[in-house]
Order: C-alpha cells, then structure tokens, then sequence
C-alpha cells in the first residue's frame, strides 16, 4: 500500500503547500491540497476493500462473523456517522438552533432501545438480514418479500442524503457542479463496495471511523484555542461560545479574533439560538418531541444497524459492541454542535452572505482561518463519513435484494456464485436510483435522513419488537401492523413530495405539520404496534415451533 | 427449563422463567430512566417557560405608536433605530423581515440627520450601493473605502460606538430607496416581526449556568449523551454478571 501512497503524497505535497491561499475561498475552485487528501483516502479504501474483500456469500453478507466487540463498535460507529451526523447535524442545530438538539438526542438515544430491547436477541436469532428475520419469525415469504422490500426502500432513502452529503464536499473540493460531483462520488463508492463486499466494508469502517473522528476534532481543538475558550476539551469549552451567542459579544477587543474575511468575532445577542424551541426559528415543543422519538425508535429498526449485531460471534459481543459503538458515536455527537456554535458567530456579518447550511461544519473551519490542509481533510472526512454509511447501506440492501427476495422466494437454488452476482446487480440499481433522487435536492441531509428513521420505526421497529418479546404476535398481526405503519408512511411521503412539487392536497397543512416527512413515526409505529397486538389477539396463535425457538433460543 | 404449562409462551410483561423476569425488571428500569431522562426534562422545561421579552422589545414598544404616527421625538427616533437594527443583526432573521426592519433602519438614520449630513449619507450611500454592485470580493479596495466612508458618516448620526457590532453592520442595513418613509407594508411586517424575534422561552432551567453552558443545554446536548452511554454499560455489565452467575453461556 506504501508503493501506492508515498509517490502521490510526494508528487503532491508542492502542490498541497501551494493550494492553502486558493482554499480559503469559501466557494467554488478546485482545491489542489484538499483533493489530493481526498484522492489518497480513498485510494486507501478502495485498497483496503481489494485486500480484505468477499471470498464467499457468508463474507459478503456477515463478515465472516469474525470481527470483535471494540472492531465491531468501531464499525457500528462508522457505518452511523454519515454524512447526516458529520455535515447535517451541525447544519440542523445551525439553522435551528436548540431544536437540532432533537436529532442528536433521537440519533443517541435510540441506542439504548436498541441494546436492550433487540441486539442480544437479534445475534441468538441467527439470520442474516432484517428481512430474514422477519420472514422467520413471521412464517410468511410474502412478509419475508415485503420485509425485504421496505429494507430496499430504507436503504434508498437513507443514501439519498448520504449522496448528498458526497456531492456537496465533491462540489467544494473538485469545484464541479453539484450534479457531476454527486455522480462522480456516487461512482467510487459503488465500486469499492463492489469489490469489498462487507468484509472489506467492515475493515474499511474500521479506518473510516478513524479518519472520520481526526479529521473531525481537530478544527475544534483550534478554534476554541484561537477564540480563547477553553480548548482542552473543546466539547465542554462550547459552552461559553452558546452563552456568548446567547447575550451578545459587542466586540472582540482583540485585533487577531477576526474571521477569515476580517469581521471582528462579535455577535448580536441572539438567545433564539439556544433557547428552546424560540418562535424565531419557526420549530414547536411539539416538532422536538416528535422528532426525536420517531428518530430514536427508526435507529432500532433500521436493517443496516440491526445487520451490525450479526457479524459478532456471541450475543454478549452483540451487546458490548453497542457500548463501544455508542462511546465511538457520542464523540462526533458531542462535537457537532461546536462548529454550529462557532459557526454562528464566525458568518454572523452580514458580509458572509448565506451559507448552504449542509457544509456549515466546513464553511466554519474556513471561516475560522483554519489551515486550508486541515480544512481539506476535515472536507475529506466528511466524504468518509457518508462512504462509511454509503457502502453499509449498499450492502444491506443489496443483501435485501439478493438473500431475501432473489434466493429465498425467486429461486431457492440459485448457487454461490449467482446470489453474489445479484448482490452486485442490486448493488448497482440501487446506487442508480438514489443518484436520480439525490439530484433532486429535496431537503436538508439530516432530514432527508429522517425520513429513512421514521420509514423504519412504522415497519420493521414494531416487527422485531414484537416478534422477539411477545410470542403472541403472528402473522396476521404482522401484516396488519406493516399496513398500518405503512399507510402512516405513504400519506406523509406523498403529502411532502407533492409539496415539493407545489401541489396542494386536502388537509395540507394538518398533515404536514402532524405527519412531516421528518417524524411521523411518532404515531405510525404506535398505531403499528396496536394494529400488531389487536389482530394477533383476534386470529390464530402462532405455531408452537416459533414459540419453542423463540423460548428456547432467543430467550435462554 | 419450559414447564408444560406455559406452552412456549413469552411475554415481556408476563415472564414465565426466572432469566425473563430478571430482565424485565432490568429494562423497565432502564427505560423509565430512559424517558424521564429525555422526555421528562424537555416537558419540565415546556411546562416552567415563561415568554420573556429582551430589552430591545420593551424599548421598541414604548416608542413604535409614536413612530408609526410620525411624532416620534429624536431620541425616540433613536430608540426605534436601535431596537430595529439590534434585530436585523440577529442569527435568524427572515429576508423579508430584513428587508422591512432596513427601511426603518434606513429612515430612522435620514430623519436623525440634520440638512449638511442628510446629503453627505445620502451620497455616501448611493456611492457604496454602486461599490456593491460592482464588488466582486468583500475585500475588493473601492467596495471596502466606499463602506468605511459611509460608516464614520452615519455611526455619530444613530449614536453607535465605533468597533461595536451594531456600528459593523449598519452600514449594510441601510438603503438609498428607503429612507423617505416606512411604507405602510413594512410597518405591518416590522410589527409582527419585532416580537417574534425578541421574545424567548426562559426560566430557571434556561437562565441557570452550568460549566458555561446554558442548563438545560448542557443537559440535553451533552448529558443526555453520558447518561445514555452509562445505561448501555449498566445493562451490559448487569446482564453478563447474572449470565455468570446463572452458569449460561451465550
């Protein structure tokens, strides 16, 4: 890998020494040094995915089931910090302030569910996918076909934001449009998830999860020591730069705290930043709640982290790398809000203009007079991060697509090497349509990836809560929940994509304000749930083998 | 280990082996630490809030009727510009409300200014409005003379210190077709607008420090964090020791 990697950094270096003017730019160009940080990395991906790639469908899917518990939350964390986490939460609490907190409780504390409601129990159950599971569990193919589809559909929406998240840095380093820069990123990393497949996705999270938090605290570190708060530990010295935005900094009485355009680091008192959901910025108690529930909920029944828990050895592996995996993720978690903060202050003359809020966590390092290498690879973790989320998204749903509806309901006979073969073919589609839709630029990246948490809280969250607590549950109820949660789905979906578009359905703002894209989980996984217990109640108990595993494998 | 009795049946809430009843207990616990931890706090703060005005607000008030009618006295007038730009300087402002508050920016500044200086920002003004349009970088030499300019003519005329924040910004807040009147349209938006931007959910929770952060957002944005991380290691730690302790292998 040396061979690969020395000549380019040599060959580069003059190159990246003399980019740091042409960097500090805020917008277009194309930025030697940040690009070549950017090539190498993902030169180090792709090598990395060739070197520990798929041999068999075992390794494509679970990864040999040989990876350990810090390994494994390593990756838990590199699969969840995408691009929404590194770009789109620093976005969200800087368009809305206190509000944006939302997502960062909803994409934490989901965890907790998580661990204690399903992961240990997920590992016993043996499968490979979500769909698998439920298919099982349910004793149905048609649920285990319609499993299998939702996780599609997951997947899809959930890159959709990650492309984004790819296109937007693409953008700022190579200085292409938006369309050539997402259909570029979108190209490498559908390649390198080709070659890998989930062993070498999982080595590569491994490095990603590195890479991703370096690049990431780094600027923190720098600009809390050049704004003179406490640098230490910049998560904590944040607090004064909320204050500060909260009563007011008249002027910074120092000539050097200036902004990388010369604006003194002074703001006007602005408690609507901090204050909890202020008129000013448009978000209710209520939008908070919803949002954060429906986000925490999503995160235990998205197929990409649940596929996690397989690829550890034991169910106390499955548990432990939920510990790690959290830890991993809470040091993103916490630091996110530091470059809102910052950026808040840095771009608050009018001067600065307006910012795309999706690369606020870039704009700010820049704005800050941050070396233009570090801001490159602060640019370049970013695209790691969505990569990271990119090539595990693929994969489940490639999974989904193969496993599931390919071998299990199309043709059970299928060898080896054909069920590879649709994986990849699923991989490749997949990779298609969401570059279609993320071309679109529907939404936020925060919010576009909502939308994947609130899709998965009203279908597969009730599935794999019910189907692993209460033996009750069957079949009927399964189908009746999925309808349910669905119906909930669909209205919201198509009441914000006919919004979008300017058409105006019944009831437009009712169910845009109770039933927004972003958090309509907060009932549809509810009315899932009760839909579940009611029919199940109501119809044919379960069959007595079900019970029996369930007792007697996933509950010993 | 399954009696005959219960018929491979499970429930979460109705255990039928010693392990189930050991972990329900558990994460009962742990959820309803769980959502008093999220959820309770946030409907504390709801339910404690109290709308509080910021001074600027209180000041507008007390001059608004009279600057609507057109009788304000001069420092009324300056109250009015200060409140007014106080509100356009702030983090989250809406266009259209921007563009409402600098007309009254923009007038306030031409009525506080006697004959000689009423020409001179004027002219000032429409010279940086062409800098402006011609600029293509902040820092381009014309645009940034043309600013200071402008700036040294109407700092004096509001009021402003030099160097304070409000001084740094005025100059962007003012335009050369707004200054004869506050349309009847932008008194209707700067009206409204005045007091969505300038009253705040706070109580103690709020206005309590707590490691330089205010409370409840070192509660939510980096406890929250903590006490989730220490739930999953409780129930991990909890869960091997009884495994352990009950001989099961996993």
């Amino acid at each position: 890998m040396k061979k690969f990697i020395l000549p380019i950094f040599i060959l580069g270096l003059p190159q990246m020494l003399n980019a740091a003017t042409a960097a500090t730019q805020l917008e277009g160009g194309f930025k030697v040094g940040p690009a070549i940080i950017l090539i190498t990395i993902l030169c180090v991906f792709v090598l990395v995915g060739i070197i520990f790639r798929a041999k068999d469908t075992n390794d494509f899917y679970a990864a040999g089931r040989s990876i350990s518990r810090t390994g494994s939350g390593m990756a838990i964390a590199s699969n969840w910090m995408s691009a929404a986490s590194f770009l789109g939460m620093a976005a969200l609490m800087y368009g809305s302030g206190y509000h944006g907190l939302a997502y960062v409780v909803g994409w934490t504390g989901g965890y907790v569910l998580l661990l204690i409601l399903m992961a240990g129990q997920i590992r016993k159950y043996g499968k490979y996918t979500a769909a698998d599971f439920i298919g099982d569990r349910y004793y149905s193919q048609t649920l285990r076909a319609t499993g299998a589809i939702i996780a599609i559909l997951i997947s899809i929406s959930y890159c959709v934001g990650q492309f984004a998240g790819i296109g937007l840095m693409f953008k700022w380093i190579l200085g292409l449009d938006y369309t050539w820069s997402v259909i570029i990123g979108g190209s490498v990393v559908l390649v390198y998830t080709l070659i890998s497949g989930m062993l070498g996705v999982t080595k590569n999270m491994q490095i990603q999860y590195v890479i991703i938090i370096v690049s990431f605290l780094i600027p923190l570190f720098i600009l809390t020591f050049k704004f003179d708060y406490f640098w230490i530990l910049p998560q904590i010295g944040y607090g004064s730069v909320v204050s500060d935005i909260t009563n007011g900094i008249q002027s910074a009485g120092v000539a050097e705290m200036v902004n990388s355009m010369g604006h003194s680091f002074a703001i006007t008192a602005s408690p609507e930043y901090s204050m909890p959901w202020d008129p000013a910025t448009g978000k209710t108690y209520f939008q908070w709640m919803a949002i954060a529930f429906s986000l925490m909920i999503g995160t235990a029944g998205l197929p990409h982290v649940i596929q996690r828990f397989y690829v550890v050895p034991k169910a106390s592996d499955a548990r432990w790398s939920v510990v790690w995996g959290l830890f991993f993720i809470c040091l993103l978690y916490w630091s996110a809000p530091v470059y809102s903060a910052f950026g808040k202050i840095l771009s608050a003359h009018p001067e600065v203009g307006k910012l795309s809020k999706d690369a606020i966590v870039v704009y700010t390092a820049q704005l800050g007079n941050i070396h233009p290498l570090i801001v490159g690879l602060l640019a370049a973790g970013g695209v790691s991060a969505a990569f990271s989320t990119v090539s595990g998204l693929l994969v489940a749903g490639a999974s989904a697509f193969s496993h599931d509806l390919y071998v299990k309901v199309i043709n059970p006979k299928a060898s080896p090497k054909t069920q590879l073969l649709m994986a990849r073919l699923g991989t490749v589609a997949m990779a298609f349509i969401v570059t279609m839709i993320a071309l679109l630029q529907l939404g936020l990246i925060g919010q576009l990836v909502a939308v994947a948490f609130s899709l998965a809280g009203c279908t597969i969250f009730p599935l794999f809560l019910l189907g692993i607590w209460w033996s009750g549950s069957n079949r009927q109820g399964a189908f009746a929940g999925l309808i349910a949660g669905g119906l909930i789905s669909i209205i919201s979906i198509t009441y914000f994509v006919a919004g979008k578009q300017g058409v105006v359905l019944p009831f437009h703002d009712f169910i845009s304000y109770y039933l927004e894209a972003w958090y309509f989980a907060w009932i549809g996984a509810p009315l899932a749930i009760i839909a579940n217990i009611v029919v199940s109640l109501l119809t044919k108990e379960t069959p007595v083998e079900i019970r029996k595993f369930l007792i007697e494998q996933v509950h010993s | 280990m399954v009696s005959e009795k219960n018929d491979y049946h499970i429930s979460f809430f109705r255990p039928t082996t010693p392990r189930a009843l050991h972990n329900r207990n558990m994460v009962l616990w742990l959820v309803s630490i769980w959502a008093v931890a999220i959820f309770g706090f946030q409907i504390a703060l709801y339910v404690l809030e109290k709308p509080t005005p910021e001074p600027e607000l209180t000041a507008f008030e007390k001059v608004w009727e009279n600057v609507k009618a057109g009788n304000a006295s001069i420092d009324e007038i300056k109250t009015f510009a200060h409140s007014t730009l106080h509100v356009a300087g702030k983090v989250f402002i809406a266009s259209e409300h921007r563009a409402a508050l600098d007309n009254g920016i923009s007038w306030a500044t031409m009525q506080l200014a006697d004959s000689a200086q009423k020409v001179a920002i004027g002219n000032a003004l429409i010279h940086f409005e062409e800098a402006t349009s011609n600029a293509k970088l902040v820092t381009d030499d014309h645009y940034v003379t043309s600013k200071l300019k402008l700036k040294a003519l109407v700092q004096p005329v509001i009021g402003l210190q030099p160097g304070t924040v409000l001084s740094e910004i005025l100059p962007l807040e003012l335009n050369s077709s707004l200054t004869e009147v506050i349309t009847e349209e932008n008194k209707a938006i700067i009206e409204a607008c005045m007091p969505l931007y300038t009253i705040h959910n706070r109580s103690v929770l709020t206005d309590t420090k707590f490691l330089g952060f205010p409370f409840h957002y070192f509660y939510t944005a980096v406890f929250l964090l903590i006490l989730f991380i220490g739930l999953c290691y409780a129930y991990c730690v909890r869960v091997d020791a009884y495994n352990k302790r009950m001989s099961i292998a996993d």
